[in-house]
């Protein structure tokens, strides 16, 4: 038990700042820690740690994936004009989305992975191309609302449980699964340890490359469908914040932004820490420029003690 | 008066100890070489001496007075530069800027005086007879041994009184190693302290005036140099008497061929290089640094572009990467040149490390059997003998030699019966080395098949069936039997190849 504690140390830590936070929370506003509210605060978490889910596999294999605003945004936009608020047609839309979310990733983990494009430009260049291709179909005008069944699956609840809330356990544990329990995972994570190393270890590194891109793709354009449930409409921006909000969880989460560390373990308790500090924030009585200022800076403090962390297990490894 | 002086010095990481009970003392002006086994503690030592780790326990006296050096800088400061391996140097630096970083001549401006550093550099090279090393070359296209020559410069520049070599030749060939050896006595001519790590034996006898055993962190004993034998050194260091280095040859070659090369070129560094690899045999490969030994053995295994026909056991393949080149028992493995760029993560478990290439295997249903993996782990960390505390410690803070062990286990694991050594015993004791000798030849006679390039020339002279020697990318000899010797191996590898 304590190895494993001395390994995930920063998971841990992540966990730790997670309680702290909450309590602090507390403090502040006595009704955070209500059942209701700690409802939506993990709702609002929810959608965060979806997107970071991809996020986290491709930062641990030591990419960046910057286009996961507009891949949510354009599966927002398109499910909205595609079902225009029916139910029916989710059973064809839904693949597709998905298949679509996929796709982007596969061009982004191609260009990285086949072409050496280096993963900022190449997300960016995605990003960019999918918002422009956006705005030309839509001409800017509101879409229809979301369709009923969605709605649920992103504020209904079963059993007193939200559905994303179960939603997302699955996909935890999924990702778990997928981390720590199957190869892939230990191609990943020499990947983004040292590529080279991976390479010459028999490591499939462009095809497990490509996969976290996949993966980033898939959950994205998933986090997108939910969210317009969540706010009833899908609408151009709706994915800018998420752009952060992935990489911060994934960072708070332990993982090295260098690659080759971190768990989705880690992501779900940053997603966590992000969601309740946007909940902290207002009622600290700050005007919303202090509150950027704010949620910077303890993002920026949090990161950075993860990193020096990781800076002093670095130095601690020796020249022969 | 001694210039250091070490008592009951200790350093521990958590629960290893690294040293328990270091006495150490050099004079200036001679060459002190520094023994033991892989992870006895000769590099947490000069950690400590050279300010890059600091000690538990005991006393370092320079010229009489206290030392405890802060950092590095504090180090050299009392004039004491070490020469670690390649990791030190920056490699988008120049050969010049990597040689001065930190302590560049300045001009009144502050600037750096790019001239004076030239003339500094070149003055440098001068004064040691430095091999040839261009200093505006980027550090990145160097090779290992070319890195290692800046490293020792480096060192050099800092006009130090003591300086440490640890295992600076492994990383050279022949000649750069002879060239050091030189260098090391004229040093120590100079007046300097030179404290000299090695695994090989012959180095040692050759220019150590003193020298300092240690095995488990703690002195056993110290001698000067012309008052011991070879073999009370190494019974010293291991702790038993070791019989003999190298195995005796028993051929165990088939006619089976395991892997036929035909006309296989890359680049410039390598072309039409054929020969045939049988099953059972050890097969040397040999000649000057930089004649494409490396070419061949990353083409033959995937990792450099190459073109020409190649048969693994009689059936054509095309090995467009080590992935298709390590298919289980069919396939070839590779321990590689360089250790931390190429064998090892080191900042994963020795465990992750030895089964990488194999994880496959330890899955059912998709699924990692962690019970499965951590039995053959142990068993190979108990073959190997690799000294780590659990097979969870970072492979990054193993010693030199226990790193090499976890690429060569690495390797095993794999199950390929066709073998490709790229130097495998760098920076191994010899008593493992002699172990690693015995395990190849133990390997042939199973019917794998082995290639095996080392840097140390008795190596291939006495442990290979055959060995070709390299020359401009060719195989400009093969020799056999009676005809392997270093001399024959030196001809053929400089001179017009003599008709066979
Ligand atoms: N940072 C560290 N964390 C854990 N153990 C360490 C660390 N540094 C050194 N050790 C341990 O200390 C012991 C001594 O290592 P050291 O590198 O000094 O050996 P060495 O004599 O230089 O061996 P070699 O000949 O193989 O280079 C080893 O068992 C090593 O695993
Ligand atoms: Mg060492």
């Amino acid at each position: 038990m304590s190895a494993f504690l001395a390994r995930n140390r920063l998971i841990v830590l992540a966990y730790a700042g997670m309680v702290v936070l909450l309590l602090v929370t507390a403090l502040f506003s006595p009704g955070f820690l209500s059942v209701s509210n700690m409802r939506s605060t993990v709702v609002l978490a929810a959608f965060v740690g979806i997107v970071a889910l991809g996020q986290t596999f491709v930062i641990i294999g030591g990419g960046i994936d910057l286009s996961v605003p507009w891949v949510l945004n354009s599966a927002a936009i398109i499910m909205a004009l595609l079902c225009g608020g029916q139910d029916v047609p989710l059973v064809w839309v839904t693949p597709l989305l998905l298949a679509g979310g996929a796709f982007i990733g596969l061009i982004n983990g191609v260009g990285v992975a086949r072409f050496g494009v280096p993963p900022i430009i190449m997300t960016l260049a995605t990003n960019v191309i999918l918002q422009g291709l956006i705005l030309v179909l839509t001409g800017g005008s509101p879409t229809p609302s979301a369709p009923a069944l969605i709605q649920f699956l992103s504020v209904g609840r079963i059993g007193g449980f939200p559905v994303i809330a179960l939603i997302w356990l699955a996909l935890t544990l999924v990702a778990t699964l997928l981390l720590s329990k199957a190869a892939f995972g230990r191609h990943l994570y020499a990947l983004g340890t040292s590529a080279t190393v991976a390479e010459f270890s028999g490591v499939p590194t462009a095809r497990t490359t490509i996969l976290t891109y996949v993966a980033s793709g898939l959950t994205a354009a998933f986090a997108g469908m939910l969210l317009t449930g969540y706010s009833g409409q899908a609408y151009l921006g709706m994915g800018d914040a998420y752009l952060f909000t992935s990489i911060a969880a994934v960072a708070i989460g332990g993982a090295s932004i260098l690659g080759g560390s971190g768990h989705y373990l880690g992501t779900v308790a940053g997603a966590m820490v992000l969601t309740i500090l946007t909940g902290l924030l207002p009622a600290l009585n700050l005007s919303s420029g202090a509150l950027l200022i704010v949620y910077g800076a303890v993002i920026l403090l949090t990161v950075s003690i993860g990193s020096e962390a990781f800076a002093g297990l670095g130095g601690r490894l020796r020249r022969n | 008066m001694d210039l250091v002086t070490v008592n009951g010095l200790t350093k521990r990481y958590g629960g290893i100890v690294a040293l328990s009970d270091a006495t150490f003392s050099a004079r200036a002006g001679e060459v002190h070489a520094l023994l033991g086994e892989n992870g006895a503690g000769k590099s947490t030592f000069i950690q400590i001496l050279s300010g890059a780790v600091r000690h538990d326990g005991g006393s370092i006296l320079i010229d009489g007075q206290d030392y405890r050096p802060a950092n590095p800088d504090a180090a050299q400061a009392r004039g004491i530069a070490a020469v670690f391996q390649e990791l030190s140097l920056i490699p988008d630096l120049s050969v010049e800027q990597n040689i001065w970083f930190r302590h560049e001549p300045r001009t009144l401006l502050r600037t750096v005086n790019r001239g004076e550093m030239r003339r500094k550099t070149l003055a440098l090279l001068e004064k040691y007879s430095f091999p040839t090393l261009r200093p505006d070359r980027e550090l990145r296209r160097l090779t290992l041994a070319e890195r290692q020559i800046v490293e020792i410069a480096k060192g050099l520049a800092k006009d130090p009184r003591i300086i440490i070599l640890d295992e600076a030749t492994s990383a050279l060939p022949a000649r750069e190693a002879e060239w050091l050896l030189k260098l090391t006595r004229q040093l120590a001519a100079e007046g300097r302290l030179v404290i000299f790590i090695s695994h090989r034996m012959a180095e040692v006898r050759a220019i150590a005036d003193r020298l300092t055993i240690f095995r488990n962190g703690a002195t056993v004993a110290a001698h000067e140099a012309n008052a011991v034998s070879d073999n009370e050194i190494v019974a010293q260091m291991i702790g038993r008497h070791l019989d003999r280095l190298y195995p005796e040859r028993i051929p165990t070659a088939t006619d089976r061929v395991a892997l036929k090369v035909q006309g296989i070129s890359s680049g410039s560094r390598l072309s039409g290089v054929e020969f045939a690899l049988r099953e059972g045999e050890v097969l040397g490969v040999g000649g000057l640094q930089g004649h494409g030994q490396r070419e061949l053995f990353q083409a033959l295994f995937g990792a450099t572009r190459a073109t020409g026909a190649v048969e693994l056991w009689g059936k054509p393949v095309s090995i467009a990467n080590p992935r298709q080149a390590l298919t289980g028992r069919d396939g070839i493995a590779l321990v590689p040149e360089d250790r931390r760029g190429q064998g090892l993560l080191l900042t994963k478990s020795v465990r992750e490390n030895l089964t990488l290439s194999v994880i496959k295997r330890f899955t059912e249903n998709g699924l990692l059997s962690r019970q499965k993996e951590a039995e053959l782990v142990k068993e190979m960390v108990d073959f190997l003998r690799i000294k780590a505390g659990t097979p969870e410690q970072l492979a990054g803070t193993l010693s030199g030699g226990n790193q090499q062990k976890v690429i060569f286990g690495k390797m095993l694991l794999t199950q390929a019966r066709i073998l490709l050594l790229y130097d495998p015993t760098r920076g191994v004791d010899v008593g493992t080395k002699g172990e690693i000798f015995q395990l190849m030849r133990d390997l042939a006679a199973k019917g794998y098949a082995i290639l095996f390039h080392s840097s140390d020339m008795p190596e291939l002279v006495h442990v290979a069936d055959r060995v070709m020697v390299m020359r401009n990318g060719r195989i400009a000899a093969t020799l056999e039997g009676d005809h392997i010797s270093e001399e024959e191996i030196l001809r053929a590898a400089m001179l017009e190849t003599r008709a066979a």
